[in-house]
């Protein structure tokens, strides 16, 4: 975030807060002795354009990153899940992701999924996330800020998106290669598709060491 | 690490250490290591978070201290307060914020408490040997750094005012950072000096725990209740700063009538247009003495045994002398040449208030008195800092340039000072000081030159 940027925000009206639905599981909750809590590990933040927001990845992703050694946790933003709707649109449902951000006890990887990637990269411009991850992102900015503190980044699309605007524009902003995987963008939370595509992440976060 | 004898330093190579592991010196080593840099950080108490610890032994926290810039204004801008938190959070948590900062940027393995540096010396051209204060027994600990930011903060030596007959009164006297205790207050006839926001503040608890509260002020001071137009103040005269410069000035005399109005009417108003001195920003100051409950008075002339004679010939018998007269910079680790400091003024002269002119790899953080958020302006310091330490290392040609311009960004700022009291030789105009962070940053961020 540049100076500028800061400055900009500092004086313009911050969204009017929200309670907001938390989901979260820690590496302690799987009783299971061979899996611990790893230090150096980066906690991992979800967030999806899904209308269910956090309970989405309940069924396979936090339980699967917490296998990982990693906290994992997920947030609803305004209008989502439980979270009460409330005004404000990307931006608000940013500021949501970033007060979630906050909350998560360590430097904290962002997930984004579907819209979720355009609240993850805005988060990104203002928040020094771990890495950033876009998950078959929609409506990215065509020219997202830069991510503070210059965290990897990570773009994966379905195979069926590869061609898709969307996923394009993502990928040209942040002039990275999206990653694919096999199934549909609407399939990411079980099933052997989202699987693979929460393994492929895993892998790609422990080979950047975050 | 291992243990070091005192004689041979350890070499601790590309390294910066920084002093102090209050507000500024957790914002530094965020900053520092966010830019690739190994850094130790030094900091002579046991715990962290600097004034807003009470358990600091130099806390200047007095009862039911709260901030007096708002959330949004104070906040580090890369990692906002709780967005449920008060307009104006309190001490204690302020601390619980920087304790999470600390948290969750992993910057405490990296603090050694109980370490107090007591000198740095230049070696090896721009290398520095850092000398660790030995704890009980032991001997002192010499270690050698590529660079040092010293984050010491300012707010920690009184600043202690003579009168005569002051070391013979029979009542009690406590600096403001000594009143722990608000039960001290009650049923006493209590005399406070000093308007600034310590004086006000102290005022407004003895209002309403004393039996009595004389206030005592050398002049006036620009006052500020803590909300405006329905926001809260800063926030709301920080806005107005977007606006054209013909608009400002109207919009923000428009903002500012009820307040300067009822100052005046008080007779606690300054003299002059609202400046870029820090305002005292208190909401129950004006209520109180509109009620009674603050009288205010000029200045002390002596003190005669149990007696208070002001300088306008009236008296008084306080039980307790509060001395909210503030605080005087103090530098105990590093040579005052090396911080520009001259003559008998314990103030520093440094290129854009943080690079010292005489070393390229020393530089202060968080020694200015914005009038507004500090923790903003040492983020930004210190991503200067940062970068200024990588451009040095990687391309000297730009990295000379960029001293010549920081000599002249701070030509113009002396030029301009900015309050009209000893104290405000710290004091900067937010607005101007961040526009010239923000064109030092530029700078340093531009991509080299191929
Ligand atoms: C009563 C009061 C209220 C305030 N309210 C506000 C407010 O509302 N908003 C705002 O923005 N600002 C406020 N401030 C200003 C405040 O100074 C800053 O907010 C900020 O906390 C300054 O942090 P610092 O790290 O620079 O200094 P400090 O918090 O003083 O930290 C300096 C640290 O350095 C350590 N240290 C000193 N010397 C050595 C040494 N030789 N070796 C090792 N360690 C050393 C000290 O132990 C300390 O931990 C207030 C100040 C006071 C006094
Ligand atoms: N709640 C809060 O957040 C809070 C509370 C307190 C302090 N602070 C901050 O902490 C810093 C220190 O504040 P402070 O109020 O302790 O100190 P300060 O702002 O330096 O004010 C000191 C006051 O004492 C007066 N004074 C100094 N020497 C004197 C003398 N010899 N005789 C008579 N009067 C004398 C000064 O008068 P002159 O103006 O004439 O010099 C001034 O009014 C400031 O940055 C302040 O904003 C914040």
């Amino acid at each position: 975030m540049s100076l500028a940027a800061w400055v900009r925000r500092a004086r313009t009206p911050a969204p009017a807060p929200v309670k907001r639905e938390y989901a979260f599981f820690e590496p302690a909750d799987l009783f299971d002795l061979d899996i611990k809590d790893d230090p150096e590990a980066s906690p991992v933040l979800c967030c999806t354009g899904d209308p269910a927001g956090a309970s989405a990845f309940n069924a396979l992703w936090l339980k699967r990153i917490a296998t990982s050694g990693r906290y994992a946790a997920a947030v609803s933003v305004r209008g989502q899940g439980n979270t009460p709707a409330a005004e404000g649109g990307l931006e608000a449902r940013a500021h949501d992701l970033v007060q979630a951000a906050v909350n998560v006890p360590r430097q904290a990887v962002l997930i984004g999924h579907k819209e979720g990637a355009a609240w993850a990269a805005l988060a990104a411009g203002r928040y020094p996330a771990a890495a950033l991850v876009l998950v078959s992102p929609e409506k990215v900015p065509k020219q997202p800020p830069t991510p503070v503190g210059g965290p990897p980044v990570l773009i994966v699309v379905a195979e069926s998106e590869t061609q898709s605007k969307e996923a394009q524009t993502a990928a040209d902003a942040y002039g990275i290669t999206p990653l694919t995987f096999a199934g549909s963008r609407d399939d990411v939370f079980k099933g052997a598709g989202a699987e693979g595509l929460l393994d492929a992440i895993l892998s790609w976060l422990a080979s950047k060491k975050d | 690490m291992q243990e070091y004898s005192s004689q041979a330093a350890y070499d601790r190579g590309e390294a910066v250490c920084v002093i102090g592991a209050g507000a500024s010196g957790l914002i530094a080593v965020k900053n520092l290591r966010e830019n690739g840099f190994e850094v130790d950080c030094y900091e002579r108490d046991t715990v962290l978070g600097g004034l807003w610890n009470p358990q600091n032994q130099h806390s200047p926290l007095y009862p039911n201290t709260h901030l007096v810039t708002s959330r949004s204004q104070t906040e580090i801008p890369d990692f906002p307060m709780p967005d449920d938190w008060p307009d104006y959070p309190s001490a204690s948590q302020m601390l619980t914020y920087l304790t999470a900062y600390a948290k969750h940027f992993g910057l405490s393995e990296h603090i050694w408490y109980g370490s107090e540096i007591s000198a740095i010396e230049p070696v090896e051209g721009s290398r520095f040997e850092v000398v660790v204060k030995p704890a009980a027994g032991n001997a002192a600990r010499r270690l050698r750094y590529a660079a040092v930011i010293v984050a010491t903060g300012h707010h920690w030596s009184p600043n202690l005012p003579s009168y005569p007959g002051l070391d013979q009164f029979r009542g009690s006297v406590l600096h403001s950072s000594q009143l722990k205790d608000p039960s001290r207050l009650r049923g006493k006839h209590v005399l406070v000096i000093g308007g600034g926001n310590s004086g006000a503040d102290i005022a407004c608890e003895a209002a309403v725990n004393a039996a009595s509260c004389v206030h005592s002020v050398r002049r006036g001071s620009w006052h500020l209740p803590k909300y405006l137009g329905g926001e809260p103040a800063d926030y709301a005269l920080a806005r107005l700063g977007s606006r054209p410069k013909f608009l400002r000035r109207f919009l923000t005399d428009r903002l500012l009538k009820g307040p300067a109005s009822l100052a005046a009417r008080m007779g606690v108003a300054a003299e002059g247009r609202p400046s870029a001195e820090e305002p005292v920003r208190n909401g129950r100051y004006m209520e109180h003495v509109g009620d009674g409950s603050i009288q205010r008075r000029g200045e002390v002339a002596r003190f005669d045994g149990f007696d208070v004679s002001f300088a306008d010939g009236a008296e008084m018998r306080p039980d307790l002398v509060v001395l909210a007269t503030g605080y005087r910079p103090k530098f105990t680790s590093v040579e005052p040449r090396l911080l520009g400091i001259e003559g008998d003024s314990p103030y520093p002269k440094l290129y854009a208030r943080m690079f010292s002119p005489r070393m390229e790899t020393l530089a202060v953080a968080g020694l200015v008195e914005p009038g507004v958020g500090v923790l903003p302006i040492v983020h930004w310091q210190t991503h200067a800092i940062a970068h200024w330490l990588l451009v040095r290392k990687s391309d000297p040609e730009r990295a000379a340039n960029f001293r010549v311009q920081v000599r002249s960004e701070s030509e113009q700022d002396t030029a301009r000072p900015a309050g009209s009291s000893p104290r405000h030789q710290l004091a900067v105009d937010a607005e101007v000081y961040l526009a010239s962070l923000g064109r030092i940053i530029d700078t340093l961020e531009q991509e080299p030159a191929k």
